[in-house]
């Protein structure tokens, strides 16, 4: 039975598989190593998952969900149609697609994962994940850090041993990892990181930016439907992108708002710094990030061998000139930064499911975990003071314990309050519990001693036993879902059903509104064209709208040929051709 | 300090490199998905040994459990204290204001 590893990530995922001691990323069908982690409904109730879903989503935003990755944990709501859906459901559809992919790759059924999360995950996040995995009918043999996935993957063969720090820039998340690499020893030593930082937000920064160039160029504000502002968020993505490779790039967007009858457009050419300028105070975080990792780790810049840059927003120039500038040394060429944490995945995966795989990994628990306890001060007794008992970067598994004693005098009960976090005072940090021990017998205030002990598995289970020293009276409370409830097993079986009835319903999509009254699929950027072209048609001269009524019919024509052949290539030609006559009509117009 | 050195295998005196060699060979031997109990009791002995070797003073710096123990007798003298000091402000307030 072959276990495959997963990157499930913000922007993309991919999965991958060790076969004869060889690790790869499993292609779909279109070759594509990467599946967009986008998620939609077509218009008539589709599932889509992936390219298809990313394609739709400017056309259709209300359909089309992006970057869920950013909700795991929580219980936001994501509406299809009369339906809503937690995070952890609509990650399951990603999940099932890939399994999917394997399955079709691979020839066999694939039934286990070992699925990678950032390394600064909560509990609730990661618990959240494995759930997803489940739904989609996976058991998750366990969940493995990305930094600790790409440094694994990382190849070093050497017996010396290598301090590497792993910066890792996703599309949603941000991490760095500072790792140990002896021979086939992988040992993080330190992590830290952010959880809501990464390219979506440089994308909206971005996006804001261009409402206000539109607004400066046409004096009046951009529309605030979905619709245009999830044109416009793609447009920024497109941009940021461009101006990865080049200094400056140019933004085209027509009839992205009106004023009174006369269509506008969007027209800019911006410049790498400005987005540099936007992303600076965001990516200086990043750094401040770094430092606390190497002083967690107890290592000084100068003592770093390596640095592996992860993520494909660390393809932004300034992202490697600022850390180059920071740690004295250029990152290292020839990493991978889109498939690293997959291939990773894999080798871990590969060692579970008992391949041939040299690979030893020792990780790190990224949060404090800990109680909450009074304290004696000159001022009186303090409560709500955090009492860590397994600080963060504490090797996994770990356990360890406290003794706490009774602050007052005949106390009878004592409440065991667990949190994870690194604030002092307890209630600022993530409350992840709480039991009772009652019935202390009688005693002064001090005498009556509890040991509290903390149990942190693999699986980021943690178990708390407290102990009444005398009596030996005992409470326990293991904690394994925080805010997510984790599943009953009826309501995964349901999960699961629903998800399977989503993947097997094969209905063909009708296109509706059009007189093309067969069964025919049109590609959602075609659909987005045609409907812009008939908001157009009552504002053009005679001549133009004659044109693009042609135009129009051509396209219809065109259509129903591709009906029975799968890809017109006259299609695609009038498409583009359509395309540019709206955005000359548009600029035409505007003059 | 000895055990530790006797869970790794080693003899005290043990150089660095050796006790990390003997430390991954361990890691090898019990791997912590397979072994976890035996994996913690490895790691703990790695750690206790270089933290032996690093200073004795980190001890010192240890996290210990929280004293929550109320001291009745130097609480009534600090607030007598304060109780004093009030008073004796009230006076000078009163002189002051006269």
């Amino acid at each position: 039975m072959k276990v495959v590893g997963i990157d499930l990530g913000t922007t993309n995922s991919e999965v991958a598989i060790v076969e004869n001691g060889q690790v790869r990323v499993l292609p779909g069908e279109d070759g594509d190593s990467i599946l967009p982690s986008c998620v939609g409904f077509s218009d008539t109730g589709k599932l889509l998952v992936g390219r298809e879903a990313l394609r739709q989503y400017a056309a259709a935003p209300e359909r089309t969900v992006k970057s869920i990755k950013r909700w795991m944990g929580t219980d936001h709501k994501t509406t299809f149609g009369d339906k809503e859906y937690l995070p952890h459901e609509v990650a399951a559809m990603i999940l099932r697609a890939l399994q999917q992919r394997a399955e079709k790759a691979l020839g066999e059924t694939i039934t286990q994962a070992v699925i990678t999360v950032p390394a600064y995950f909560t509990d609730a996040q990661r618990q959240a994940t494995k759930t997803a995995g489940e739904i989609a009918g996976l058991e998750v043999l366990q969940i493995i850090n990305e930094p600790t996935a790409a440094a694994l993957a990382y190849d070093l063969r050497s017996e010396e041993t290598e301090r590497v720090v792993v910066y890792d820039l996703g599309g949603g998340t941000f991490d760095v990892s500072v790792v140990e690499i002896t021979g086939e020893v992988t040992e993080v030593l330190a992590s830290h990181g952010n959880n809501r930082l990464g390219g979506d937000d440089f994308d909206r920064l971005l996006q804001l930016h261009l409402a206000d160039l539109f607004r400066q160029q046409h004096g009046v504000d951009l529309p605030d439907d979905a619709a245009t502002q999830a044109r416009l968020l793609r447009a920024a993505e497109q941009l940021k992108i461009d101006l990865s490779s080049h200094a400056f790039a140019t933004v085209r967007e027509a009839f992205l708002g009106s004023k009174g009858k006369t269509p506008l457009h969007l027209e800019i050419e911006v410049a790498r710094a400005d987005l540099e300028k936007l992303i600076h105070p965001l990516l200086v975080e990043t750094l401040e990030a770094i430092d606390r990792a190497l002083t967690d780790a107890n290592l000084e810049p100068e003592e770093i061998d390596r640095i592996i840059l992860v993520g494909g927003s660390t393809r932004i120039p300034l992202v490697q000139q600022m850390i180059q500038e920071h740690l004295g040394q250029a990152p290292t060429d020839g990493i991978q930064p889109d498939l690293c944490v997959a291939l990773g995945a894999a080798l871990q995966a590969g060692v579970l499911g008992g391949e041939s795989v040299d690979a030893i990994l020792v990780d790190v628990i990224p949060h404090s975990l800990g109680i909450a306890a009074a304290i004696t001060t000159p001022m009186g007794i303090m409560p709500d003071y955090f009492s860590a008992i397994i600080p963060r970067n504490s090797v996994v598994p770990v356990s360890r314990s406290h003794v706490y004693s009774t602050v007052f005098d005949e106390q009878e009960a004592v409440e065991i309050e667990v949190f994870q976090g690194e604030n002092a005072i307890a209630s600022e940090n993530v409350p992840l519990g709480s039991f009772r021990v009652e019935n202390l017998p009688p005693k002064p205030a001090g005498t009556i001693q509890i040991e509290v002990h903390f149990d942190f598995d693999l699986n980021g289970i943690l178990t708390v036993t407290s102990t009444e020293k005398g009596k030996g009276q005992q409470g326990t409370l293991v904690v394994n879902h925080a805010s997510i409830q984790k599943l009953s097993s009826h309501d995964l079986k349901q999960a699961r059903a629903d998800l399977d009835a989503l993947f097997e319903s094969d209905e063909i999509i009708e296109i509706s509104g059009e007189e093309l009254g067969d069964a025919v699929e049109i590609a959602p950027e075609l659909a987005e064209l045609l409907n812009r072209a008939r908001q157009a048609l009552p504002t053009l001269d005679a001549e133009a709208a004659e044109e693009l009524q042609d135009l129009l019919d051509q396209i219809e024509k065109a259509i129903r040929a591709s009906a029975n052949a799968n890809q017109s290539t006259e299609l695609t030609e009038l498409q583009a051709e359509l395309s540019d006559f709206l955005y000359y009509a548009s600029t035409n117009e505007a003059e | 300090m000895t055990s530790h050195y006797e869970q790794l295998g080693l003899s005290p005196g043990a150089t660095t490199a050796q006790i990390k060699a003997a430390y991954h060979a361990k890691l090898r031997e019990f791997p912590a998905h397979t072994y976890p109990e035996e994996f913690k009791a490895i790691r703990g002995a790695y750690e206790a040994i270089r933290r032996g070797e690093t200073t004795q003073h980190e001890d010192f710096l240890k996290f210990r459990p929280l004293e929550a123990e109320l001291n009745l007798e130097s609480l009534k003298q600090v607030q007598e204290k304060a109780i004093a000091q009030l008073e004796v402000s009230l006076e000078d307030l009163i002189r002051a204001t006269f």
